[in-house]
């Protein structure tokens, strides 16, 4: 102890330099930011502009070092398979930054359940839905000609062979598995058989399936990055704000609409779709 | 300063540094691989080849109707490959488009094809199938989970379904067949998407000959207890109502087509796989033509009632007996026969000797000859000229006076119709009557129908026959 005792004649020369060095190591600390955890919101189908807030949103998260996890909030029927792609394949690369937890608020259907597969860790609310794991899609009609219209080749108007579309089906159907059991993991419980029915479970079932990894709330979502991003005494930051910027107004409408303005849950274009549809009431005759 | 002294600067530099770093940070994520899907290999699954049609078609000809009266949830062009594999066959396939034809349409049928209803079958016309299957004739029951009817009411916003199956199942009741409303579907092993279907377990009938993969596209299961199952669904094929296998067991597989238990009638949950291109897939195309050879081929017992169409092959030949005069009148009326079934694809020529075996059309009169007895003797007819009554089994007595009487038998090597009359004016008659196309004016009885002709002699058109012209059945004739 004694080799640690400064002389009372240097005492004042030594506070001197300790203060400032205090000072700037305080200065230099706030340098240091605060972790935050990135939120990222869907209430909405997957479709271009929704897909695109999502990718800006995803890019700001990896582009700021002081975003140390991303929370993703669901409630979505799911979307197009291409925009559902494109948002997953950019959550891929956002993970191997940094931990992306889901928490399913309402629906995490279909194609957002396929986002939810590519997270590290999913945080359902007891009765929200999840699963409806499977592809939908419009057949294209038989080719046929007209007089006045010259296209280049059979397909040239139609795209493609109505058994080609069932297949793309199939296969697409195919990599939504392949997303599923990669990102679940020895998680996953189920297998093919049940997991590709399409069924949606409520979200206490899909525990038990391994579709989810917890119930809970959003609060147990941000603990749960928390813990898996390694923070303590973090922000969260509402990534829509800081990532979109003007308006993203939609290209069209991704429901149908009738003419009394009533929005059906059936897309307003075909094509080819990660998406649950709930079912009209039927019936049987 | 010495060095003690920088570093503890130099600590008191980093401190804060250290303490807000770890306020924040109690440890470092890794940063990790993620695996993705393997995008670029996934493959679009392809279909089995086909197997080719088979080479020796037999020409069995014949005439089948399809069902197209009651709001049929098809177009004629769908069913071309089942049309197509009949006229190899010589068969034709004609749509019945009016029930109220349906009777005399299934006169000269091979078959019925019902595909897809979604109107009901009336008890008369239920009648006239199930009679016509009791004859021999066949019957084909498609039905397609993809094709039920569906009722939106946009005021109340529900929809109601009206599946194929209710319709056709009270028609099959009888054949202890039925339809289930569901659809068969396979996650695991299927043809491109998990409700295309393989059956590869068959049951042993030659509607199954050949066959060792068909792929069905949306097929209702199929029950029958006394019947048999025809295409049998593997351990992971399940019915949409249960999403399982039949009773649970999966040693069980679900039917989607049967043959009733008389082998007459065929029920099948799909007809998507007769259609282009899927009718190329696998073995679909040889089910095909074992369907067209299945309505070709059968036994259809041959009736009186069936007249005109009671003739088997192309040609007739026409025996006048000894008491029938070739007058003017009797030879307007064998033209008029003649061009009769001449319209119906016979060729009737009159012959001077009876042909041993063929089709036979016999001209006599209640006067017998010789030459008319073996053709009358079956029938156990009491004609005595004396008399102004004949006796006829089942009937009684009957006035010779403007009555006919048509004769029928049916055999394997050909038709025999025997046509009587009290006069060759009185067969003159008869003979229109028959040319009229039906034997509507007549009271058919098994094998004997009797005929109202007029009033003795000459047709009169503007007097009524007497009460003794109409025939009375004896009591307990049946």
């Amino acid at each position: 102890m004694k080799n640690f005792e400064i002389p009372p004649q240097e005492r004042s020369r030594f506070l001197w330099w300790a203060i400032p060095a205090l000072i700037i190591g305080v200065l230099f600390s706030l340098l240091i930011p605060k972790p935050v955890i990135g939120v990222i919101r869907l209430n909405d189908a997957i479709y271009a502009s929704t897909a695109k807030e999502l990718i800006a949103q995803i890019a700001y998260a990896r582009q700021h070092p002081e975003i140390r996890a991303v929370v993703l909030i669901l409630d979505s029927p799911g979307g197009t398979v291409v925009d559902t792609e494109a948002v997953y394949m950019e959550l891929a690369r956002l993970r191997m930054e940094k931990p992306v937890i889901t928490w399913v608020s309402g629906m995490a259907a279909s194609g957002a359940y396929y986002l939810s597969s590519g997270t590290d860790y999913v945080v359902a609310v007891p009765s929200s839905e999840v699963g409806n794991v499977g592809v939908i899609g419009y057949l294209p009609p038989s080719p046929f000609i007209f007089e006045d219209i010259i296209s280049t080749g059979p397909y040239k108007l139609w795209g493609s062979p109505r058994d080609t579309t069932v297949r793309e089906i199939e296969m697409l159907k195919q990599g939504f598995y392949q997303a599923v059991k990669l990102g679940r993991g020895d998680r996953l419980k189920i297998g093919p058989d049940t997991l590709l029915r399409g069924q949606i479970w409520p979200g206490s079932e899909a525990l038990r399936l391994g579709l989810v990894d917890q119930l809970g709330s959003e609060t147990d979502a941000y603990n749960r990055a928390a813990r898996m991003a390694r923070i303590w005494n973090f922000d969260t930051k509402d990534l829509y704000n800081a990532a979109i910027y003007g308006s993203t107004a939609n290209v069209y409408g991704f429901f149908l609409q009738t003419k009394e303005g009533v929005t059906l849950p059936y897309p307003s274009r075909p094509g080819l779709y990660m998406l649950y549809i709930p079912p009209l009431p039927v019936e049987q005759k | 300063m010495n060095r003690k002294t920088i570093f503890i600067l130099l600590a008191l530099f980093l401190l804060p540094i250290i303490l807000r770093f770890a306020w924040y940070f109690p440890g470092f994520y890794l940063p990790q691989k993620i695996e993705t899907p393997d995008y670029a290999n996934l493959k679009m699954p392809q279909a089995p080849v086909s197997t080719p049609q088979p080479e020796e078609i037999k020409q069995t000809g014949g005439i089948v109707f399809a069902d197209y009266s009651h709001a049929n949830q098809f177009q004629p062009g769908e069913i071309q490959t089942l049309s197509d594999a009949l006229a190899r066959r010589g068969a034709s396939l004609e749509l019945n488009t009016d029930s109220t034809t349906l009777e005399s349409q299934l006169k000269r049928a091979s078959a019925y094809v019902i595909i897809s209803p979604s109107i009901g079958f009336t008890a008369d016309e239920t009648r006239i199938i199930l009679d016509f299957e009791r004859r021999g004739g066949r019957l084909a029951v498609f039905t397609d989970a993809t094709r039920g009817l569906i009722y939106s009411d946009s005021f109340s916003g529900t929809t109601a379904n009206f599946p194929d199956s209710n319709i056709v199942n009270p028609l099959l009741k009888s054949f202890d067949i039925s339809f289930d409303n569901d659809y068969l579907y396979n996650l695991t092993d299927n043809e491109g998407n998990f409700r295309n279907v393989f059956f590869e377990q068959f049951g042993k009938s030659d509607l199954t000959w050949g066959l060792k993969k068909v792929v069905l596209y949306g097929a209702r299961s199929v029950k029958t207890d006394s019947g048999l199952g025809l295409l049998v669904g593997g351990d992971k094929t399940f019915s949409s109502q249960t999403d399982a296998a039949p009773n649970n067991d999966s040693k069980q597989g679900w039917a989607a087509s049967a043959l009733s238990a008389d082998g007459n009638v065929l029920a099948v949950g799909d007809f998507t796989f007769m259609q282009t291109p899927f009718n190329t897939v696998a073995d679909n195309n040889i089910l095909v033509n074992n369907i067209a050879d299945f309505l070709l081929s059968g036994r259809r017992k041959i009736a009186l009632s069936d007249f005109p169409y009671v003739f088997n092959g192309s040609t007739a030949s026409l025996l006048m007996t000894a008491n029938v005069q070739m007058t003017a009148e009797m030879t307007g009326a064998l033209s008029r026969l003649q061009s009769k079934l001449n319209t119906l694809s016979i060729d009737m020529q009159v012959s001077q000797s009876a042909p041993e075996s063929g089709n036979l059309v016999v001209l006599g009169t209640f006067s017998p000859s010789e030459d008319l007895t073996k053709y009358i003797e079956s029938y156990n007819l009491t004609l005595d000229d004396a008399s102004e009554f004949i006796e006829i089994p089942q009937f009684g007595k009957l006035g010779r006076a403007g009555n006919g009487l048509v004769l029928f038998k049916a055999g394997q090597n050909g038709t025999t119709l025997v046509l009587l009359a009290d006069t060759t004016d009185d067969l003159v008659v008869l003979m229109d009557t028959l040319s009229g196309g039906s034997l509507s004016g007549c009271v058919i009885q098994n094998d004997i129908a009797i005929c109202s002709i007029g009033f003795g002699g000459k047709f009169s058109t503007g007097e009524t026959p007497t009460p003794d012209g109409t025939p009375t059945p004896a009591a307990g004739a049946g």
